[in-house]
């Protein structure tokens, strides 16, 4: 499927002219290469498949739409990534924050109350549970740039174009993620104590 | 230790391998040395380290999608969903042709052409304006020019009143039987003649200018030249003394006096 009716040195630059000229083969070419990345943001952002592939597919839309705005010369994976990472803003503000839903059926306060010490960090099923309620704990920007840099293995300068934010924010948020995560994750890593960001 | 609070904030980056070279020498070597930076590193690795976990689920998120459908599929749903992409294209491409770099010093100089085009019909349209100001030097208002009219008239007047009353003067100092010997003299009678015809031009600035006294002896004196001008050999003498008495009677003389020196008071 892959690269149909396309070579293999077929730049992005050239792609996105085609795209910009209505060409589907060009678009499911730029899609398949680049469908991965924008599900692993929106994965990682949501943690669940439904969301996800929603995001995938407004992502790619939305590119589709406002192709004719991307500039050559631009780095077209940041590029797209950004109206990814601003999708997944708006769709979890669409959906979860009103109605105060985040998608899993544990909220991290119900979480202490019920069952944290029967959590077990060395057991992997509750120690992926611990991590991914923490992480939803995290104030935004920095969920959103720990995300980028654990589960999409981008660069700080790479999140700080996304985001566009100075490369120093970027630095910032994430060690405050980082502090607030060991924090947060503290009394399931530390045999129950709890103490509170 | 001294620096702990530098090295702390450098510790994330560290661990996820974005701390510069220049600073992981100074930065492992105060790790060594430092008791409590090395237990916040390690407590902050393992937490890092746990929260990679999720990784695993990503991955398995990542296996659970059939990546070689999913570009078609979404090319279906976004060409269902925009079919009109390309004539959106086709306006922006229009709009590219138009503003396409090449064409950039063709528009220049059409802005150019433009500019000294509307710089020169300036100028043009200025300069009569400037030929205008120029030529009120010899500009005349309405009330001015008036005001020569009426000088011109009270003169004309003057003239006329001057001329008549020595045609008038000889016509009655001269002897009743050389009357009609002296009207039919061709200058008597063609100063009458010539007054007569100024009359009819100075009737117009009589009235114009509203001077009736003026008007009035004149019409007198016209009224006279015109009966004096019929004057013929067959008129009797006494006719003749008629008219010197209708002048006399009337104060003819006098009141063209009068007027004359009414008018030359009025001097404009």
């Amino acid at each position: 499927m892959r690269g149909q009716g396309y070579k293999e040195n077929d730049d992005i630059y050239t792609l996105v002219e085609k795209i910009k000229e209505g060409d589907r083969e060009a678009f499911m070419t730029v899609t398949q290469l680049y469908q991965k990345k924008v599900y692993m943001l929106a994965y990682s952002y949501f943690q669940n498949t439904e969301d996800a592939m929603d995001i995938v597919q407004e992502t790619f839309l939305r590119l589709y739409q406002k192709v004719n705005l991307f500039k050559r010369g631009k780095n077209f994976q940041n590029w797209l990534l950004q109206i990814a990472k601003n999708l997944c803003i708006d769709h979890y503000r669409k959906n979860y924050k009103r109605n105060k839903e985040w998608g899993w059926k544990e909220d991290i306060d119900e979480a202490h109350l019920i069952d944290y010490k029967e959590l077990d960090c060395h057991r992997s099923k509750d120690l992926k549970l611990i991590a991914s309620l923490c992480i939803k704990k995290l104030p935004d920007r920095q969920r959103m740039v720990f995300l980028m840099k654990h589960y999409n293995n981008l660069h700080y300068r790479e999140i700080a174009q996304i985001m566009n934010i100075a490369l120093g924010t970027v630095k910032s948020l994430h060690f405050k993620a980082a502090q607030n995560l060991r924090v947060l994750m503290s009394p399931y890593l530390e045999g129950g104590k709890n103490e509170g960001m | 230790m001294r620096g702990c609070k530098k090295f702390k904030k450098q510790m994330v980056a560290f661990l996820s391998g974005e701390l510069p070279e220049d600073n992981q020498e100074q930065f492992i070597t105060h790790i060594e040395k430092c008791i409590q930076c090395r237990n916040e590193l390690v407590q902050l690795r393992n937490v890092m380290n746990r929260a990679d976990i999720l990784n695993e689920d990503v991955d398995e998120a990542m296996a659970s999608v059939d990546w070689d459908a999913l570009p078609a599929q979404i090319a279906d749903f976004v060409f269902k969903k925009e079919p009109s992409l390309q004539r959106k294209a086709s306006a922006g491409d229009i709009f590219k042709v138009i503003f396409q770099a090449k064409f950039r010093p063709v528009y220049a100089g059409v802005l150019l052409g433009l500019l000294l085009g509307s710089v020169i019909t300036f100028m043009v349209l200025r300069v009569p304006h400037i030929k205008e100001m120029r030529g009120r030097e010899f500009f005349a208002s309405g009330d001015f020019l008036d005001r020569v009219d009426l000088e011109m008239a009270r003169r004309d007047t003057l003239d006329y009143l001057d001329k008549s009353q020595y045609l008038l003067l000889d016509f009655v100092q001269s002897p009743p039987e050389r009357l009609s010997e002296y009207w039919q003299k061709d200058f008597a009678s063609s100063q009458a003649k010539d007054l007569l015809s100024k009359k009819k031009y100075m009737n117009h600035q009589l009235e114009k200018f509203q001077m009736a006294k003026a008007k009035k002896i004149c019409d007198q004196i016209e009224f006279l030249f015109y009966e004096l001008t019929q004057i013929s050999e067959e008129l009797s003498v006494e006719e003749l003394e008629k008219i010197r008495n209708f002048i006399e009677n009337r104060r003819i003389l006098l009141k063209i006096k009068l007027v004359k020196r009414e008018l030359e008071e009025s001097e404009v």
